[in-house]
């Protein structure tokens, strides 16, 4: 499906119910046979972004020769005869008849077992890097607008020519790190193909014209593939010109339109100035910018580069955090062509794990309700993420049922109950009580209770472990599945056993694991400060983090946060906190039922 | 011999890990399986080297048969990491998998706490202490099925989209390809020729 | 447009205003100083502050 958006994803591993938006060719797919008549009959025109705008396309086009489908479509934005029917020329002389003016987007839904993420990456934009002075001067282009001049395919059919006199350039250079490897702007990393891409492209030009001088101006040259060392070689053997450094500065001639380079060349220590033709300035990735949407309709997480984050670095490149979830190409890092069919097969192997059996097993931590405690009012239905609970009815006292199937075991239902009705499978509110007793019956002045999810805060401490930060000793884990789970007896609780400060910490809004469970647990722990105020209690003795899988880092500060906060509380006030909490315990769970209905 | 009975009487193995030295280097592993056996209804500790690798897996299942063991605590690395590992290792000695409770020795106490030993190893014992809190209540769980739809979905149709896509569809799958895009292709097809072969990109 | 109201950190005890509204509560935040989560919203004052 072409020309297509996924809208929504719902269900989970095995079971996702994917949206799909098809938006409206104008053309007949199946129908059109791709002869041409129409585009000659289109009056509108607009640059042709297969071709980086060199050249123009009409508004009914097709993107580029061998586009698959092989099908001509109207771009709405530019076609002059949509409504009312102004021009319609296409239609007329079309004689298979498969322009549609009135075409709609089509919505359709699909099933499927695994999906695959290959959203691939955007090109950076160096408009940024006046120095270099992209889109100042005619004849600085980027190494994408180099692919399309030089391409048999391109504009030019493969003339290479200058932008600003249409002639060939006799001399070319090419800078490299063009938005990578940069703290100060682009990007820090190192975008992997700009180098190999260069060296390509000179051995190119030495093909085509040998008499063409080239150089390149470079930090490194990366060249650690197969096959890459020999091609650098090659184009090293060539004459291609290699000059250690990235310029400073570049500037127009504005007579000849030629370009005067200034770079410190590192390996001479010398300032050298270069005059050149054409410069071609090697640029970098980036994340797709629209790839966000998928990441949250599949509650995936991103890596501090942007890129979208693998559940495991080393033992599971390809799967994402999302089970039944893969990752393919540049979606997850840079990587050229060969990397990207590489992991492509190795997705698609794990995606067949999957698929080739009929039925698999899922972690059974659902949630039940005991429809003798449930007294129908209904909050549970209210917060399930997944809509896993079936309606209550107060009146003919029908309790709601948890389907088991669409349960994704996150707890906050549990955790919202405020009658005990609802019990987790391996989770439940006895193991938890048993857990918080067992850290507070001895020296529980010296610890912080701390709850964290086991996708995200959990896993950002087991981060922090793997890269070696040292913390204090004296938090104590509980964990749940999700932040959501944390029912406010739980906090409470602890208190009441004597905890100095209590921690709750789960994903960042934007990478819940339950949708957006973790809402729950902010409104909660809103609630709780509230509560600890009125009773006298200092409500920054608990804390709320949101700590992803990638902050090992944050993981450490926020443990020294609160060992500092928990030095600050006094035994007076624990001692206090003991006895406001106590004596009414049981009423607790009935106020909170009463102030958030 | 699945013991999820709650009358039943506990029976609480403690498999405190050395993970080589990566916890025995800052965590007094000893003093922690000492410990382990104080502990309420801890019918048995014990210390291995390496508790995922084979003779630590076989070692688990000899002790369960042996003492009888209904419950069982490994303390050693994030259960994110071995979880599966030892819930199979319990499965295969006739436990079931949701009595297995997991103590992460290493992520979160001995590589995070490696300059203070004393400290560390105080750490660890707490941590194991709330483990079997925890798993003396752990009652046993029969896991779902669920019904598997045997068609994919790829999002992007890109050089790697495309590959994963005719990957899925030789191994006989329905597969359905979604493009942003009019056409199919992404970035690769912009382009002229890649290296280091030289070949066309089209 | 953007409604603002004051915001308390419980980790440092900065104080700060910040961007809220009601229908799109709960939001994430952090305090600009020290990056906590803990951030509570000062609610005493009985008349919303609207537009400053
Ligand atoms: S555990 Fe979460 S997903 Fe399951 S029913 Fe409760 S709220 Fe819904
Ligand atoms: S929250 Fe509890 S009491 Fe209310 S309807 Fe759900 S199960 Fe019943
Ligand atoms: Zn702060």
């Amino acid at each position: 499906m072409t020309y297509s958006e996924v809208e929504n994803v719902t269900g989970y591993i095995g079971n996702f119910k994917v949206t799909i938006r098809k938006k409206a060719r104008y053309v007949d797919e199946k129908e059109c046979n791709a002869c041409g008549d129409c585009v000659k009959v289109c009056p509108s025109c607009t640059p042709d972004e297969y071709q980086m705008g060199f050249s123009t396309r009409k508004g009914i086009y097709i993107p580029f020769p061998q586009a698959v489908p092989s099908s001509y479509l109207i771009d709405m934005k530019t076609c002059l005869g949509n409504n009312p029917i102004a021009c319609a020329k296409c239609q007329e002389v079309c004689e298979k008849k498969c322009i549609d003016f009135d075409a709609k987007d089509e919505v359709v839904t699909v099933d499927v077992g695994a999906i695959i993420v290959a959203v691939g990456n955007d090109v950076y934009d160096p408009t940024e890097l006046d120095e270099y002075g992209y889109r100042s001067y005619e004849n600085v282009i980027t190494s994408m607008e180099f692919e399309r001049l030089i391409c048999a395919g391109g504009p030019t059919e493969g003339h290479f020519i200058r932008p600003s006199d249409r002639t060939r350039p006799k001399s070319i250079g090419f800078i490299q790190c063009v938005g990578s490897r940069s703290k100060k702007r682009g990007n820090p990393y190192c975008s992997n193909i700009c180098c190999m891409n260069t060296i390509k492209d000179t051995v190119l030009l030495k093909d085509h014209y040998p008499d063409t001088d080239v150089k390149v101006f470079y930090m490194d040259i990366r060249a650690f593939g197969k096959g890459f060392e020999d091609l650098y070689m090659k184009s090293k053997d060539e004459g291609v010109h290699y000059v250690r450094g990235l310029p400073g500065e570049v500037e127009e001639n504005p007579e000849t339109g030629n370009l005067i380079v200034t770079v410190e060349n590192t390996t001479t220590g010398k300032i050298e100035k270069h005059e050149l033709e054409l410069l071609v300035l090697s640029v970098g990735l980036l994340p797709r910018k629209d790839s966000d949407v998928v990441r949250q309709l599949l509650t995936l997480s991103r890596t501090s580069d942007g890129f979208l984050m693998e559940s495991h670095p080393k033992l599971k490149p390809v799967d994402a955090p999302t089970r039944g979830v893969f990752l393919a190409g540049c979606a997850e890092a840079p990587k050229d062509v060969k990397d990207s069919v590489t992991q492509a097969s190795a997705a698609a192997a794990r995606a067949n794990v999957i698929l080739a059996s009929d039925k698999l097993t899922v972690e059974a931590i659902t949630a039940h309700i005991d429809p003798d405690l449930c007294k129908y009012c209904g909050l549970c239905v209210k917060v399930c993420p997944y809509k896993a609970i079936t309606p209550t009815d107060r009146k003919k006292k029908i309790a709601p049922q948890v389907i088991e199937a669409a349960c994704a075991g996150c707890g906050t239902c549990g955790a919202e109950c405020p009658f005990d009705s609802i019990s987790m499978r391996h989770f439940t509110d006895a193991q938890i009580y048993a857990q918080i007793d067992a850290i507070l019956d001895t020296n529980s002045q010296d610890k912080v209770v701390v709850f964290a999810c086991n996708w995200c805060s959990y896993a950002g401490g087991d981060f922090a472990g793997i890269s070696r930060l040292q913390y204090p000793v004296s938090n104590r884990l509980i964990r749940t599945m999700c932040s959501g789970r944390v029912k406010d007896e739980f906090v409470l609780y602890a208190f009441r056993k004597g905890a100095p400060v209590v921690l709750v910490s789960g994903c960042h809004f934007a990478d819940c694991h339950y949708i957006d469970a973790n809402r729950q647990t902010q409104l909660r722990v809103e609630k709780l400060w509230d509560k600890l105020e009125k009773n006298g209690i200092r409500p920054e003795r608990l804390q709320l983090e949101w700590i992803s899988a990638a902050e090992g880092q944050k993981f450490a500060v926020v443990m020294k946060a609160v060992e500092e906060l928990r030095q600050k509380v006094t035994a007076e006030e624990i001692e206090h906190t003991k006895e406001v909490l106590a004596p009414k315990p049981k009423k607790k769970p009935v106020e909170e039922a009463a102030s958030s209905a | 011999m699945v013991r999820a009975d709650g009358a039943e009487d506990l029976r609480v193995g403690v498999f405190v890990c050395a993970c080589g030295l990566n916890i025995a280097a800052s965590v007094d592993v000893e003093e922690v399986r000492k410990f382990a056996e104080t502990l309420p209804d801890v019918a048995v500790a014990v210390l291995n080297k390496y508790t995922c690798a084979d003779p630590g897996q076989q070692e688990i299942k000899r002790y369960i048969l042996e003492h009888k063991l209904n419950r069982v605590v490994v303390a050693s690395c994030s259960p994110r990491m071995h979880e599966p590992t030892f819930r199979q290792c319990v499965a295969e000695a006739g436990v079931n998998p949701y009595l297995l409770e997991m103590t992460n020795l290493r992520e979160h106490c001995s590589w995070v706490h490696s300059t203070d030993r004393v400290a560390a190893t105080e750490k660890a014992k707490d941590m194991v202490k709330i483990s079997v809190a925890r798993a003396r209540l752990l009652e046993s769980q029969d896991e779902t099925e669920i019904p598997v739809t045997n068609r994919a979905l790829v999002i992007g149709g890109g050089i790697a989209g495309i590959q994963a896509a005719l990957d899925l569809g030789d191994a006989g799958y329905q597969v359905y390809l979604v493009e942003k895009e009019p056409s199919i292709g992404g970035i690769m097809a912009q382009l002229d020729k890649t290296y280091p072969t030289m070949d066309c990109s089209i | 447009m953007a409604q603002e109201a004051d915001f308390k950190c419980l980790r440092c005890g900065n104080s700060f205003r910040a961007p809220y509204s009601p229908e799109t509560e709960p939001q994430e935040r952090a305090c600009p100083n020290c990056k906590s989560n803990s951030v509570r919203r000062v609610k005493e004052q009985k008349e919303a502050p609207g537009k400053k």
